[in-house]
């Protein structure tokens, strides 16, 4: 096999393999789930908006630290868990400038409910 | 009198060329930006392969596009005889200058599909912005580039500027990511 051909089947295959990550994109549903916490309401909106990305959908964890049913072991005081969303820590960006108190008190009871 | 009247189709449709492929790599560009802003991100790690976490391999994957980038774009400067080494130009100069493009953009591939899909669009901060916007752009970028190459009777200077272009933004998208990771959490293990 010549270099040419062999630059064409990379080639190829690269694009089969890009053509694979678009089907994903579209196809690949998030796993994970938050049982039976419900799906509405303000503290889930600003949780999918700001938070799921990272902590997951269901709070199941991911990029950030797993939340459901761990949440409030880890701070057993709400306002410790506002603390934290409002002024960040360690890789968690502060939301400060970016929801405001009444929304962190929001999302932070949110979570406390994922089971 | 063949050449009198090619001359200004040719010309009349070197601008319909340009416009349509910048069209198509713009149309790539919001395409990724609309996905990422709607798509509800998961927040989940899709694959590890063989690295002790996702953020690990994207690292590390960021860091080889570069590295590979830049090999090409050195190939690509022998190509366009503006380096003098190796001082005779091999044959098979212009296939390892596309295998370096190829393997790059398939390196990239894994990292923009983990933070689409788990990530999104996000605009917490400045740098979180800027490597959206960029992430985004990138891709156009490399449409632009792809039809740029396989598309004849094109400008000289277009190749250049927007290979140049797509080189730039992989380096300031490796720096508002994998930079920052080192700076935040140190050197990444595998």
């Amino acid at each position: 096999m010549t270099f040419k051909r062999f630059v064409n089947v990379v080639e190829i295959l690269t694009l089969v393999v890009a053509l694979g990550f678009v089907v994903a994109l579209f196809a690949n549903e998030p796993g994970g789930g938050s049982g039976g916490v419900a799906k509405s309401g303000p503290g889930y909106d600003v949780y999918l908006a700001n938070c799921a990305r990272c902590h997951g959908q269901g709070g199941q964890g991911g990029i950030g630290l797993r939340l459901a049913g761990v949440v409030t072991a880890d701070f057993p005081d709400a306002q410790e868990e506002v603390a934290v969303v409002r002024d960040g820590r360690a890789s968690m960006p502060s939301f400060r400038n970016s929801l405001s108190a009444t929304e962190i008190q929001d999302v932070v009871a949110y979570t406390r409910t994922l089971k | 009198m063949t050449a009198s009247t090619a001359g200004p189709v040719t010309r009349a449709s070197v601008p319909l060329k340009l416009l349509a492929i910048v069209l198509a790599g713009a149309a790539v560009s919001i395409a990724l930006g609309v996905y990422g802003h709607v798509h509800d991100p998961t927040g989940e790690k899709p694959y590890t392969l063989f690295f002790s976490d996702t953020i690990n391999l994207k690292v590390w994957f960021a860091t080889a596009a570069l590295f590979l980038a830049t090999i090409q774009v050195l190939l690509a400067l022998r190509l366009y005889d503006k380096i003098h080494i190796p001082r005779a130009a091999p044959s098979w100069l212009g296939d390892a200058h596309r295998l370096t493009g190829i393997v790059t953009f398939g390196l990239t591939l894994p990292v923009a599909y983990q933070c689409l899909w788990a990530l999104g669009f996000q605009s917490t901060d400045g740098r979180v912005l800027l490597h959206s916007l960029l992430g985004s752009f990138f891709f156009g970028a490399f449409t632009i580039k792809v039809l740029a190459v396989r598309t004849h009777g094109l400008p000289n200077w277009l190749l250049p500027v927007v290979g140049g272009t797509v080189f730039t933004t992989l380096v300031l998208i490796w720096t508002t990511s994998s930079v920052w990771f080192w700076r935040e959490f140190g050197f990444p293990s595998f």
